[in-house]
């Protein structure tokens, strides 16, 4: 039933699609968290102005397929600006762009339950608002968040098949290969389906591991 | 430092049609010398707290002006992070950077605040901490430590900059009553070593022995000031009068 897992061709693929599969995944959930962070605080200090601004960011990629997101992005945006631009690049930047959207309500969220008291304590000794949110607030929100970060890297990697669809060759693509050259379907998707279980449930043991050793002592954290 | 005409109203940007106004600073006016001390106290929710975080402009008064030194800080353009470096600052609820320990709570606005190269601040930040007497703590973080021991390293964080002058907070009301002592004999002491303090509290034998003046505050207003011994013995308004006997009698009860 698994003969076909020894072939060198066929576990090529799969290495090569798992490779392409955790690159996406990591680049999108840091940049995600980098861009989030962001919108967390524009939509804090940003006034009116910056807040619409980001409401509007955040339905759109929240609001809309990532399949059509996807190709909007690798087709038609190229296609309107008349210029070539790597797919993979732009399969990174929408996956980065899409769970910033997410990410800044889980950010903004982390930065509310600390915010009021411990910007004040950082202001009252001198510190300006930047140097509070960087020292303070910012290494406390992070700690918090990691929880609710972890959920967005599973839901992130299963979202990463997509990129399937524009051409790219990831895991399920390797399994959709697979399947046409082997006339084998179960076996091959429980192979591709156990990976994923695998790097997912590897990752958020890792991301547990890492929360336990950067609690804050005697804080209960919220969001868990 | 002085306050001229202080006013502040929470509630008025409120779109609310029940929306209260609080009214907790009018037209407050207040002068602090060098080495004063003064203490204000009065009946809970009057807007004492408020009146105070406006003095550091951590609130910022809807009119009125607030000088500190020569510098008026209500004037715009004023860059507040350097004024209020040259203020310090002690919550009620304390409000210690719960990430850090209390030796990198005091040490963090000496390096970002005052540039302080490393060794300095940390040299600096532990001469903060045994000056309150909490030298032990300092490896500890906000929650292994008792709430007395918490404030004083509050205390500790407004007084490593030098400041010109603190502010406190009823620095020991939300302390449980045996740990009130510890916090008040760290108050006595900076008192003895000529610090420039103005004390939101009810610690009547406290003010009594330290005091240079008391402000009796009520319903946003200072209604009366006077050395402790008027308070203590024929305080002239009715209400600063109700208000004495009440806390007097709590405290002989205790």
């Amino acid at each position: 039933m698994f003969d076909w897992l020894v072939d060198p061709k066929y576990y090529t693929w799969i290495l090569q699609g798992l490779g392409l599969t955790v690159e996406i995944t990591l680049f999108g959930v840091f940049l995600g968290l980098a861009i989030g962070t962001l919108l967390a605080i524009g939509d804090i200090y940003g006034g009116k102005l910056g807040r619409g601004a980001i409401t509007v960011y955040v339905e759109f990629f929240r609001g809309s397929p990532l399949f059509v997101q996807l190709f909007l992005a690798v087709y038609t945006v190229p296609a309107i600006l008349n210029v070539q631009i790597d797919h993979y690049l732009l399969a990174f930047l929408v996956f980065g762009l899409n769970s910033a959207a997410y990410q800044k309500g889980y950010m903004k969220g982390a930065m509310q339950t600390i915010l009021d008291d411990q910007m004040m304590a950082g202001l009252s000794t001198g510190m300006s608002t930047a140097q509070t949110l960087r020292y303070v607030i910012l290494p406390q929100a992070y700690r918090i968040v990691i929880p609710a970060w972890t959920n967005e890297f599973c839901s992130l990697t299963k979202s990463t098949a997509t990129v399937a669809f524009v051409g790219l060759f990831d895991l399920v693509s390797a399994g959709m290969s697979i399947r046409m050259w082997t006339y084998k379907i179960l076996p091959v998707w429980l192979v591709i389906g156990a990976i994923y279980l695998i790097w997912i449930t590897g990752f958020s043991k890792l991301m547990d591991i890492i929360y336990d050793k950067k609690k804050i002592p005697g804080v209960e954290l919220p969001m868990q | 430092m002085e306050a001229k005409n202080v006013y502040k109203t929470y509630g008025k940007n409120s779109k609310k049609a029940d929306a209260k106004q609080i009214e907790a600073v009018k037209n407050v006016s207040l002068q602090i010398r060098k080495g004063d001390i003064k203490l204000i106290f009065g009946p809970s929710g009057s807007g004492k707290s408020t009146f105070l975080r406006c003095l550091a402009m951590l609130d910022i008064p809807d009119k009125g002006e607030i000088y500190l030194g020569d510098q008026c800080l209500t004037k715009p353009g004023v860059d507040l992070n350097k004024a209020r470096a040259r203020i310090g600052f002690v919550f009620q609820h304390i409000y210690l950077f719960r990430h850090l320990t209390a030796l990198r709570n005091v040490e963090l606005a000496l390096r970002h605040v005052l540039k302080l190269p490393k060794e300095e601040a940390r040299k600096r930040a532990l001469a903060a901490l045994a000056e309150v007497k909490v030298t032990d703590c300092a490896y500890k973080y906000p929650s292994q430590m008792s709430g007395g021991q918490a404030q004083r390293v509050g205390i500790a964080r407004a007084l490593a900059r030098n400041p010109d002058i603190i502010l406190l907070d009823e620095p020991t009301s939300a302390l449980d009553p045996e740990l009130t002592g510890e916090v008040i004999d760290t108050l006595r002491d900076l008192a003895k070593e000529g610090a420039t303090m103005l004390i939101v509290s009810h610690e009547m034998p406290f003010a009594r022995d330290v005091a240079d003046e008391m402000i009796f505050y009520d319903e946003g207003k200072i209604v009366e000031t006077g050395r402790p011994s008027i308070f203590f013995n024929a305080p002239s308004t009715d209400r600063a009068k109700k208000f004495m006997d009440r806390i007097i009698k709590r405290t002989t009860r205790e």
